[in-house]
C-alpha cells in the first residue's frame, strides 16, 4: 500500500516534471512512424569495358481497389505500363475513362477483347471518378 | 500549457477533382538508378519529377534532373562498342557516328538551357484532364555540351526534296510496329531556324548524361518543349514528306489560339484545330520561402526564384506580397544565355504578422509576360499562370 502510494507520486512527479520541462523547452516529442521503404543505394560494382549498365528499374507494387474487373486490368493494362498510371491520375469522369481505354485499343493496338475492354472501362468507372474514388 | 506537436502528416495518394495546390506533384520518392530520390509519377514507362529545392541552383543537377519517358523499353545498358548515331534518309551519304568520333572530330559546343516537359505543371489545370500529373518540378536547366546537329547534317549532305529530320532514340515499347505504342519519333522541319541551335548533347553539367536523361548523347533543342530533346538519340533520318507518327499527327499538340486556350466544349463540338507544340512559354517560379516555415515579423529574408521563356532572354522579374496586386522589380542573377534559367531574388519584410500571398511574374526579351488567367487544352500542356505562395508572418515578440 505505501509502495503504491510511492509509486503513484513518483507518477505524478515525473508528469508534472514533464508537462513543466515541455512547457518550458518544447522539445522531445516523437511520434510512431513508418520507416518508409527509401533505403539508400549501395554503390555499384563498375568495371572498365564497353558497357555502360544500371540497375534494374524498380517497380513497388501498385495498391489498385478490389472488384470486378481487377484482374483484366492486371493483365491487360500491365502489358504497357504498370497500373501506377492509373492511380497516378486525378478522379476522372466515366467518359474519360472510357476514351482513354478506347485509345489504347485503338491508336496504340493494345487489342484487347471486347468483353474485357468493357469490363475494364467499368472497374475504372466504379473506382476511379470523383464520385468513386476511395484510394 | 504548451500544445503537444501533433505527427507529422505525409501527402494525399491523390489530387482532384480540383486542381493540385502543391507546388511539386504529391507522390512518394523513389531512389532510380543514378538518381536521388526524387518524386514517382509511374515506375513503368518511368516518369520522376525534381523537388522544389533543387531550383535554388541555376543548374539543375543531373541525379535530380526529372525524368520522362513514354514506352517501358528503356535501356538498362548502352554498350559503346556497339553503340553508333546514325545519319540515314534523304541524304548523299549515310554516316555513322561512334561516342569518340562525336568527342573529337568536332569542335564541341556549349549551350545553357531549360528542359521543360510540355506537361509541366499538367495538375493545375480544371477541369483535371489526363496524363502525367505533373506539378512544376517536370523541368531543369543544365549546360549541354556536344556536337552542333547542322554539322552532322551538313557532312552528310541533305539531297534535294528534304522536308524534315526526325529523331530516334533507344526508347521502344510493346506496341505493334508503325504505332506511337512501338517508338517514340519527334520530327522538326529542316527549314525551322532552331536546328541551327540545336546540340547533340553527350555532357550535361560537364558530367556524362544518367541513362534516365538519354545516355550516351540526347539532342538539345533550345527553347523547345522536351518532347524534341530525344533521349539516347540513335538516328537521325532525313525526310522527304511530314512526319504523320502518332507523336507528330495526335500528341503533343496544342489547339491553335492564343496561348493554346480552349475549352472542353469546343473541343467536343470538333472546333479545335491543333499545331504541334514548340516553344514553351515564359514563367517564373519562387523557390524560397516556400510555406513550409514561420516567419518572424520584422525579419529581413531573401525571395530567390528562377524565371526562363522559350522565347527569348527574361529580362524582367516582379514580386508582388499582395497576391500580385502591387510589383517591384526583382534582382536578376547572372546571365547564362538566353535559353538558361536566370535567377532572381528580392530582399522582403513583413512588418506585421499574418498570411501574405507571395507571386512572381516574369516578362521575356520579345515582351511576354506571364498571365494571371489559367488555361486549358486537352493535352495539359502551356500552363504559364503568375504562381502564388503563401507564406505565414508570426509575431516575433
Amino acid at each position: 500500500m505505501k509502495n503504491r502510494a510511492r509509486a503513484t507520486f513518483l507518477v505524478i512527479c515525473s508528469l508534472v516534471m514533464a508537462t513543466i520541462v515541455y512547457a518550458e523547452l518544447k522539445k522531445g516529442y516523437y511520434s510512431p512512424a513508418e520507416l518508409g521503404i527509401l533505403r539508400q543505394a549501395a554503390p555499384v560494382e563498375l568495371s572498365p569495358d564497353s558497357n555502360f549498365q544500371v540497375s534494374a528499374y524498380p517497380v513497388p507494387a501498385t495498391e489498385l481497389a478490389p472488384g470486378d474487373g481487377l484482374q483484366d486490368v492486371q493483365i491487360y493494362c500491365n502489358t504497357c505500363h504498370s497500373p501506377r498510371y492509373i492511380t497516378m491520375q486525378p478522379p476522372l469522369p466515366a467518359a474519360t475513362w472510357e476514351a482513354e481505354v478506347n485509345k489504347m485499343n485503338k491508336a496504340f493496338g493494345a487489342a484487347i477483347p471486347d468483353d474485357n475492354t468493357q469490363k475494364i472501362i467499368l472497374y475504372l468507372q466504379a473506382h476511379y471518378t470523383a464520385d468513386t474514388r476511395k484510394q | 500549457m504548451a500544445q503537444q506537436p501533433s505527427p507529422e502528416k505525409t501527402m494525399e495518394p491523390f489530387t482532384g477533382p480540383g486542381a493540385n495546390p502543391h507546388w511539386n506533384s504529391v507522390g512518394p520518392y523513389i531512389a532510380e538508378p543514378q538518381k536521388v530520390p526524387l518524386i514517382l509519377l509511374t515506375d513503368r514507362p518511368i516518369q520522376l519529377e525534381t523537388p522544389r529545392h533543387y531550383f535554388r541552383t541555376v543548374f539543375t543537377p543531373n541525379e535530380a534532373f526529372y525524368v520522362r519517358w513514354h514506352l517501358e523499353g528503356i535501356p538498362n545498358a548502352v554498350d559503346l562498342k556497339e553503340w553508333k548515331l546514325q545519319i540515314e534518309g534523304n541524304v548523299n551519304k549515310a554516316l555513322a557516328f561512334t561516342l569518340p568520333d562525336l568527342m573529337q572530330k568536332f569542335k564541341p559546343v556549349s549551350v545553357a538551357a531549360v528542359n521543360e516537359c510540355s506537361g509541366n505543371s499538367r495538375s493545375r489545370l480544371l477541369p483535371r484532364v489526363p496524363g502525367g500529373q505533373w506539378g512544376n518540378g517536370a523541368m531543369g536547366n543544365a549546360m549541354w555540351t556536344g556536337v552542333r546537329l547542322r554539322e552532322l547534317l551538313d557532312l552528310a549532305g541533305l539531297k534535294s526534296g528534304s522536308l524534315q529530320v526526325q529523331f530516334q532514340g533507344l526508347e521502344t515499347g510493346q506496341g505493334p510496329a508503325g504505332l506511337g505504342s512501338n517508338l517514340f519519333l519527334k520530327s522538326l522541319d529542316l527549314k525551322n531556324p532552331v536546328l541551327d541551335e540545336s546540340v547533340v548533347a553527350y555532357l550535361m553539367n560537364g558530367e556524362p548524361l544518367p541513362v534516365l536523361n538519354g545516355f550516351p548523347v540526347r539532342l538539345v533543342v533550345p527553347g523547345y518543349f522536351a518532347t524534341y530533346w530525344t533521349k539516347c538519340l540513335s538516328w537521325i533520318r532525313v525526310l522527304t514528306a511530314p512526319d504523320e507518327n502518332f507523336w507528330m499527327k495526335t500528341g503533343y499538340r496544342m489547339p491553335d489560339t492564343p496561348r493554346g486556350n480552349t475549352t472542353p466544349e469546343d473541343v467536343k463540338a470538333g472546333k479545335v484545330k491543333t499545331i504541334p507544340l514548340e516553344r514553351f512559354p515564359v514563367r517564373s517560379f519562387l523557390i524560397s520561402p516556400d510555406g513550409s516555415s514561420k516567419i518572424p515579423a520584422g525579419m529581413n529574408v531573401t525571395l530567390r526564384g528562377i524565371a526562363f521563356s522559350g522565347f527569348g532572354a527574361v529580362n524582367r522579374v516582379e514580386v508582388s506580397d499582395d497576391g500580385g496586386k502591387n510589383w517591384i522589380a526583382a534582382k536578376l542573377g547572372e546571365n547564362h544565355g538566353a535559353y538558361s534559367f536566370r535567377t532572381w531574388e528580392s530582399s522582403w519584410t513583413a512588418k506585421s504578422p499574418g498570411r501574405y500571398w507571395l507571386a512572381a511574374r516574369a516578362t521575356d526579351e520579345k515582351g511576354n509576360t506571364q498571365p494571371d488567367e489559367p488555361v486549358w487544352n486537352p493535352g495539359g500542356y502551356l500552363w504559364n499562370r503568375i504562381e502564388r505562395q503563401e507564406v505565414v508572418v508570426g509575431n516575433a515578440s
